[in-house]
C-alpha cells in the first residue's frame, strides 16, 4: 500500500486534471474505470481546502421511529486526496452536546481518533481499525462519510446509464482483500457531469442487496458540486438513515490548532453555536 | 346406483387435492391477531428483534480456547454468514459479537475475534478479554471454557430446519475433537412440523393396513374388508376435499384427521356383526340386511351423533386449527355414517352369498369362544355388583389421588425423544451455557429518554440480578450492562467503575458513544428509539412453558418491592409459548367440559331417559378419570397433545354404551312387554355381552390397533396419542362390559321403575 502510495499520489493529479477537462469538455474521451472512481473519490470528499457544514441526520428504524443528531463537521485537507482532519461538534441530542470528536485520516493505515466525553471530562483515543462501522449510530459508515481509498478495490465499467435526468457511468468495485470489508461488491452509478455519486448499492457477503447510497439533493456551493442531502438505506433490515447539510462553507482558511485534542475540551464558540 | 354416485362424488373431491396448502408452523395455532402475537411482533419491531434464533454450540472436552477449534468457529461463522435466511448483520460468535475494550488508553469497540490468533500468546489475551467482559460468560463462553456458541437469528419467513440442515453440513465438514450442537425454537418447530407430515403420511397407510388385516381375520373376507376401508378412505377424501376446496392449509391437527378418521369408520363394523349373526339365523341375505340395519340403526346414528357433536364442540374453540380440524372431523364422521347407510348396504349385495356364509359360520354365541369370553367377563359384573362396584369405587379414589398429581407443563423440545439430536443439542448447550430459550422484560416508561435515568438503569440491573436468581435463567442482559462495560473502560478498566454512572448525562454520552462504534443491533436489541423502553434478554435454561412463568413472577415480585414508574411486561418466544401453551390447555379444558354436557344431552335423547343416560355416562367418564389417574401417577405431564384427547376421547368413548344399552333394552322389549324381572335382566345382558358385545370388543380392537402404530413413532405426541386411545378404548369397552351390567343389575328398581321406557 505504501509503495503504491507515490504512484497514486501522481495518478491522483492526472485525475484531477482531468477531470478539470472533463467539465470544461464533457465526454470528451471515455474515461478508464479507475479514472472514474479516482475522480469521483476527490469531487465527493476533497472539494476545497476546507470545509464546514451543519449536519442534520436522522435515523429511521424499520417501523418508522426517529433519532436526531446535529452537528458540526469541519474538514482541513492536508493534501489534495491524501492526509485529512476532521473535527465534530454534536449539538444534538441533547445529552451529549458539547461532545466533540476528531479524526486524522491518513491514506494507506488506520486513522487517528479521539473523543471527549463532556460528563467525565475525558478525552480518550478511539481504536479505529473497523472502518465500516458505524457513524454515530446512522446506517453511514465512516468510510461513507471520508470516504474509501479507491486502490482498495478493483473497478469495472460495467455501462452508461441516466440516473433520472443526469448521465452516468456505471462501475462495479470489488474488495482487493474481502475480509476486510462487510460487502462483497459496490456498484456505484458516478455523475458524468459532477463526478458525485449519484448511487451505490452494496452487496452483502452473499451477494444479496444490502444497502443503497442515494445522493438526494446536488447543490453548486462556490462552484463546487456538493450533495446536501444523502441517503443511506438498509434494504434487509428497513433501517435507513438521511443527512442533510447546511450553511457549507469552502475555503475558510480554518485554522489548524482546531484539529488538535486541546480543541476537543475547548472548541471555539462559533462551532458550538 | 349407490356404488357409482359414491365414486363420482369421491372423484369430485379428489380434484381439490391439487390446491393442497400446507402450515406446519405451531405460531399459527394463535391468530396473528391474538393479543401475544400482535405484542411480540410489536417488542420485535420496537427492538429490531428477530422471531426466530438458532443456537449451535461448539464444544472442546480441552477447550474450546486452541488455534485449532478458533480456527473451525471462525469458518463455521462465516459459513453460515453466507446462508440463505440468516440475519447475517446480527450473527453473534467470536468472529461477530461486539467487544468493549481498553488497551493502552485507547479505547476499542470492535468484533471481539476479527481475525484467528496465530500464536498461543494471541490466544491467551483473547482468553483475557473473554472473561473479563460479563457480556459474554455463559452466552458466548461456558465458564470452564470448553463450550462456545453461536447464535444465528433467522430473517422473517425462514425455515428453521432448512437453516439448521444446512448449518449441520458445514460442521461435518470440520474434523477433529470437537463436537458439535444445533439447538433452538425454530429448530425444533419446523424439524417436529416437517416430521409430523412425513409421519402422517407413514402412519395412515399403515394404520390402514393393520385395520385391513385385524378385520381380514376377524371375517375371512376380503372383499368385506375392503369395502370397510373403502368407507374410511372416501370418508377422508371428501373430508380433506371440502376442506382444501374451502382454501383451509393444512395444519398439524388437521393432518391427524385421516387416522381418526380411519379409527371412527370402525364403528360401522356393528353393522357387520349384526348381519353375520342375521344372516346365520335365516340365511337371507337381502333380509338380512333390512333386519340388520332396522336393529342397529338407532344406536349407529347415535354414536355417529355423539362422536361428531364431540368434535364439533372444537368450533366453538378459540384456537383456528383447533377448530378446522373439529370441524374436518366431525364432517367426516357425518359422511361415514351416510356411506354406512348406503354404501355399505349396496355393498353387501355384490358379496356372494357363499362367502357370506363361510364367514357367519363362526358368529354363534354358544359356539363362538370370544362371544363365551365377552359373556364372561358381563357375569362378574351381573353376578356380583356389589364387588364390582366397589372395586370401581376404589379405582375412582386412586384416580382422583393421581389427577391431584398431574403437572400442567409443555415443552416442545420434549417432544422429540431423549437421544435424539435435537434434545440433546438442547440439554448440552442449556447445562453449558445461559440457555437455548429466550424471552424478555420490557421496561416501559412513557416519558422520553426515562430509561437513561441512573434509576432506572439501577432498577434494570437489579432486576436482572433477581431474575438470575432463578434456577431456570442462566443469562441475562440488558442496557444497563453495556453502560457499566463503558464506565468501567473508560476509566481505564478500573473495576471500582463497574458500575451505573452518577449522571443521566453520562449514560447518555456512553450509549451514545456506543452507538458510534457497535453494530446498530447492540444497542436497539436493548433500548428503544426514544430510549423509553429497555428490553431485558433472559435466557432460559429450557423449553418449559412453566419457566417464563416463573420470570414473570420473579419480575412481579421484585416490582412489587421496589415501586418504580416504570411498567414491566413479558416478551419473546418463551413468552409466547407459555400463553399459547395456557390458551390450548383451558380451550381444551373448556372443550372437554362442553362436550361433556353435549354428550349428555344426546344420551338423554337417545334413550329419552334422564336414568339411562346417567347410567350409560358412568363408564364414560370412569374410564377417563382412570387414564388421567395414570397420567398423573405416571408423572407424565398435562401437555398440549394430552389435553387435545381429552377433549376427543369423549365423542369417541361413548359410543359402546350406546350399543350396549341400545341393544339391551331392544332385547329386553323384545322378550317382555311387562316390567321385566330380575333373571330376564341377568339373561338379556349376557345375551348382549356377547352379541353386540362381540361388535363392541371387535370395534375396541381395531380401534386400538390402528393407533397402537402410532406408539412406534419417533415423537413423543404420537406416543402418547397411541397409548392414549389404545388404553382407552380397550377400558371403555371392558368398563361397558363389565360396570354396565353391574349398574343395571344393581338399580333396576330405580331404572325400570317406570316400565322400559
Amino acid at each position: 500500500m505504501r509503495a503504491l502510495s507515490l504512484r497514486r499520489a501522481g495518478r491522483v493529479a492526472l485525475g484531477a486534471s482531468l477531470g478539470t477537462l472533463a467539465l470544461a469538455w464533457p465526454v470528451a474521451a471515455q474515461p478508464s474505470a479507475d479514472e472514474i472512481m479516482a475522480k469521483a473519490h476527490l469531487a465527493m470528499y476533497y472539494p476545497g481546502e476546507d470545509m464546514r457544514a451543519r449536519v442534520t441526520m436522522r435515523l429511521v428504524s424499520r417501523d418508522g421511529k426517529e433519532r436526531l443528531r446535529e452537528l458540526t463537521m469541519t474538514r482541513r485537507d492536508l493534501k489534495e486526496g491524501g492526509e485529512q482532519r476532521y473535527f465534530i461538534y454534536f449539538h444534538r441530542p441533547p445529552d451529549v452536546r458539547d461532545m466533540t470528536f476528531l479524526v486524522w485520516k491518513y491514506p494507506g493505515k488506520d486513522d487517528d481518533r479521539w473523543l471527549y466525553v463532556p460528563a467525565i471530562k475525558l478525552v480518550r483515543r478511539i481504536a479505529a481499525s473497523d472502518k465500516r462501522s458505524s457513524f454515530a449510530g446512522s446506517d453511514f459508515s465512516y468510510e461513507d462519510v471520508s470516504g474509501r481509498e479507491p486502490e482498495e478495490d478493483t473497478h469495472k465499467a460495467l455501462r452508461e446509464e441516466k440516473v433520472g435526468e443526469r448521465a452516468a457511468f456505471v462501475v462495479e468495485s470489488v474488495p482487493k482483500d474481502p475480509g476486510s470489508v462487510d460487502f462483497s461488491r459496490k456498484v456505484s452509478w458516478i455523475d458524468s457531469a459532477t463526478w458525485l455519486p449519484l448511487k451505490e448499492e452494496y452487496y452483502d457477503r452473499r451477494g444479496e442487496l444490502a444497502r443503497v447510497f442515494t445522493a438526494e439533493e446536488l447543490k453548486e456551493i462556490q462552484g463546487f458540486w456538493t450533495v446536501t442531502k444523502r441517503v443511506m438505506k438498509n434494504v434487509q433490515t428497513g433501517h435507513w438513515s438521511e443527512s442533510v447539510m447546511a450553511e457549507v462553507r469552502y475555503n475558510q482558511k480554518l485554522s489548524p490548532d482546531l484539529f488538535s485534542e486541546r480543541a476537543l475540551r475547548a472548541p471555539p464558540a462559533e462551532l458550538s453555536r | 346406483m349407490v356404488v357409482s354416485l359414491t365414486i363420482v362424488f369421491t372423484l369430485a373431491f379428489m380434484t381439490q387435492f391439487p390446491r393442497m396448502k400446507t402450515d406446519t408452523n405451531p405460531k399459527n395455532m394463535l391468530p396473528a391477531t391474538s393479543d401475544v402475537r400482535v405484542w411480540n411482533d410489536e417488542v420485535d419491531r420496537t427492538f429490531a428483534l428477530y422471531e426466530d434464533m438458532i443456537v449451535v454450540g461448539i464444544a472442546n472436552e480441552k477447550g474450546v480456547l486452541n488455534r485449532e477449534t478458533l480456527g473451525k468457529i471462525s469458518r463455521i461463522t462465516d459459513d453460515i454468514l453466507r446462508l440463505k435466511g440468516v440475519a447475517a448483520a446480527d450473527v453473534n460468535s467470536f468472529p461477530t459479537i461486539t467487544n468493549v475494550t481498553s488497551e493502552s488508553g485507547t479505547l476499542r469497540v470492535a468484533p471481539l475475534m476479527p481475525h484467528v490468533p496465530k500464536t498461543d500468546q494471541d490466544v491467551e489475551s483473547l482468553r483475557k478479554m473473554l472473561f473479563e467482559n460479563p457480556l459474554f460468560i455463559n452466552r458466548i463462553v461456558s465458564k470452564d471454557g470448553k463450550t462456545t456458541a453461536i447464535y444465528v437469528p433467522l430473517e422473517k419467513g425462514a425455515n428453521g430446519k432448512e437453516v439448521a440442515d444446512k448449518i449441520r453440513e458445514i460442521v461435518k465438514r470440520e474434523k477433529g475433537d470437537e463436537r458439535y450442537y444445533i439447538a433452538g425454537d425454530p429448530v425444533a418447530r419446523d424439524t417436529f412440523g416437517a416430521e409430523m407430515f412425513t409421519l402422517m403420511a407413514i402412519f395412515a397407510p399403515i394404520a390402514g393396513m393393520v385395520m385391513l388385516i385385524v378385520r381380514y381375520l376377524m371375517f375371512r373376507d376380503l372383499f368385506l374388508s375392503i369395502t370397510l376401508m373403502m368407507d374410511a378412505v372416501i370418508s377422508i377424501i371428501w373430508s380433506m376435499g371440502v376442506l382444501i376446496a374451502a382454501g383451509f392449509p393444512i395444519h398439524i391437527m388437521s393432518s391427524m384427521a385421516p387416522v381418526f378418521l380411519m379409527a371412527i369408520a370402525t364403528d360401522s363394523i356393528h353393522i357387520f356383526n349384526e348381519f353375520y349373526f342375521r344372516y346365520r339365523e335365516n340365511r337371507d341375505k337381502k333380509a338380512a340386511i333390512i333386519e340388520t340395519m332396522h336393529a342397529v340403526g338407532r344406536p349407529v346414528r347415535y354414536t355417529a351423533l355423539a362422536t361428531a357433536a364431540g368434535f364439533a364442540v372444537l368450533l366453538f374453540m378459540n384456537i383456528v386449527p383447533v377448530r378446522v380440524f373439529g370441524g374436518l372431523v366431525a364432517f367426516g364422521t357425518v359422511t361415514l355414517r351416510i356411506l354406512s347407510f348406503s354404501f355399505i348396504p349396496a355393498m353387501f349385495t355384490f358379496v356372494k352369498d357363499k362367502n357370506i356364509e363361510k364367514a357367519a359360520r363362526g358368529e354363534d354365541i354358544s359356539l363362538s369362544k370370544a362371544s363365551q369370553f365377552l359373556k364372561g367377563l358381563a357375569g362378574i359384573g351381573a353376578h356380583t355388583p356389589r364387588a364390582t362396584v366397589l372395586v370401581g369405587l376404589l379405582l375412582f379414589v386412586g384416580a382422583i389421588i393421581g389427577i391431584t398429581n398431574i403437572v400442567v407443563n409443555n415443552n416442545m423440545v420434549e417432544w422429540f425423544k431423549k437421544g435424539s439430536d435435537i434434545r440433546v443439542a438442547d440439554t448440552e448447550i442449556n447445562r453449558a451455557l445461559g440457555g437455548t430459550s429466550t424471552g424478555y422484560i420490557v421496561a416501559i416508561s412513557t416519558e422520553e429518554d426515562f430509561i437513561k435515568n441512573p434509576e432506572s438503569m439501577r432498577y434494570i440491573e437489579g432486576l436482572q440480578r433477581h431474575l438470575e436468581r432463578l434456577a431456570v435463567v442462566g443469562k441475562t442482559f440488558s442496557v444497563a450492562d453495556y453502560v457499566k462495560r463503558i464506565n468501567r473502560v473508560l476509566h481505564d478498566d478500573d473495576p471500582g467503575f463497574d458500575v451505573i454512572p452518577e449522571t443521566k448525562e453520562a449514560v447518555g454520552q456512553y450509549l451514545f458513544l456506543f452507538s458510534t462504534a457497535a453494530k446498530p443491533s447492540d444497542l436497539n436489541n436493548v433500548v428503544d428509539y426514544p430510549f423509553s423502553k429497555a428490553n431485558i434478554w433472559v435466557q432460559l435454561k429450557t423449553w418449559d412453558a412453566q419457566a417464563m412463568a416463573e420470570v414473570i413472577r420473579a419480575a412481579d415480585d421484585y416490582k412489587k418491592a421496589h415501586p418504580t414508574p416504570l411498567g414491566i411486561k413479558p416478551a419473546g418466544i418463551a413468552y409466547f409459548n407459555l400463553v399459547w401453551n395456557d390458551e390450548v390447555l383451558w380451550d381444551m379444558v373448556k372443550g372437554f367440559l362442553m362436550a361433556l354436557i353435549v354428550v349428555f344431552a344426546i344420551l338423554m335423547f337417545n334413550f329419552r331417559s334422564f336414568k339411562w343416560a346417567v347410567v350409560s355416562y358412568v363408564p364414560l367418564l370412569f374410564t377417563i378419570l382412570l387414564i388421567y389417574g395414570v397420567v398423573g401417577f405416571s408423572g407424565k405431564r398435562f401437555d398440549m397433545p394430552i389435553s387435545v384427547l381429552s377433549c376427543l376421547s369423549l365423542g369417541m368413548a361413548v359410543d359402546f354404551a350406546i350399543h350396549f344399552i341400545g341393544r339391551f333394552k331392544q332385547r329386553l322389549a323384545e322378550s317382555s312387554t311387562s316390567t321385566p324381572h330380575s333373571e330376564l335382566i341377568i339373561e338379556s345382558l349376557l345375551w348382549t355381552a356377547a352379541r353386540p358385545g362381540k361388535g363392541i370388543m371387535r370395534n375396541a380392537v381395531l380401534f386400538a390397533a390402528s393407533f397402537a402404530v402410532m406408539m412406534f413413532a419417533p415423537l413423543t405426541p404420537y406416543i402418547t396419542v397411541g397409548a392414549f386411545i389404545v388404553s382407552m378404548m380397550m377400558l371403555s369397552a371392558l368398563m361397558v362390559l363389565i360396570y354396565l351390567p353391574a349398574l343395571i343389575v344393581l338399580l333396576q328398581g330405580w331404572l325400570f321403575k317406570g316400565g322400559l321406557q
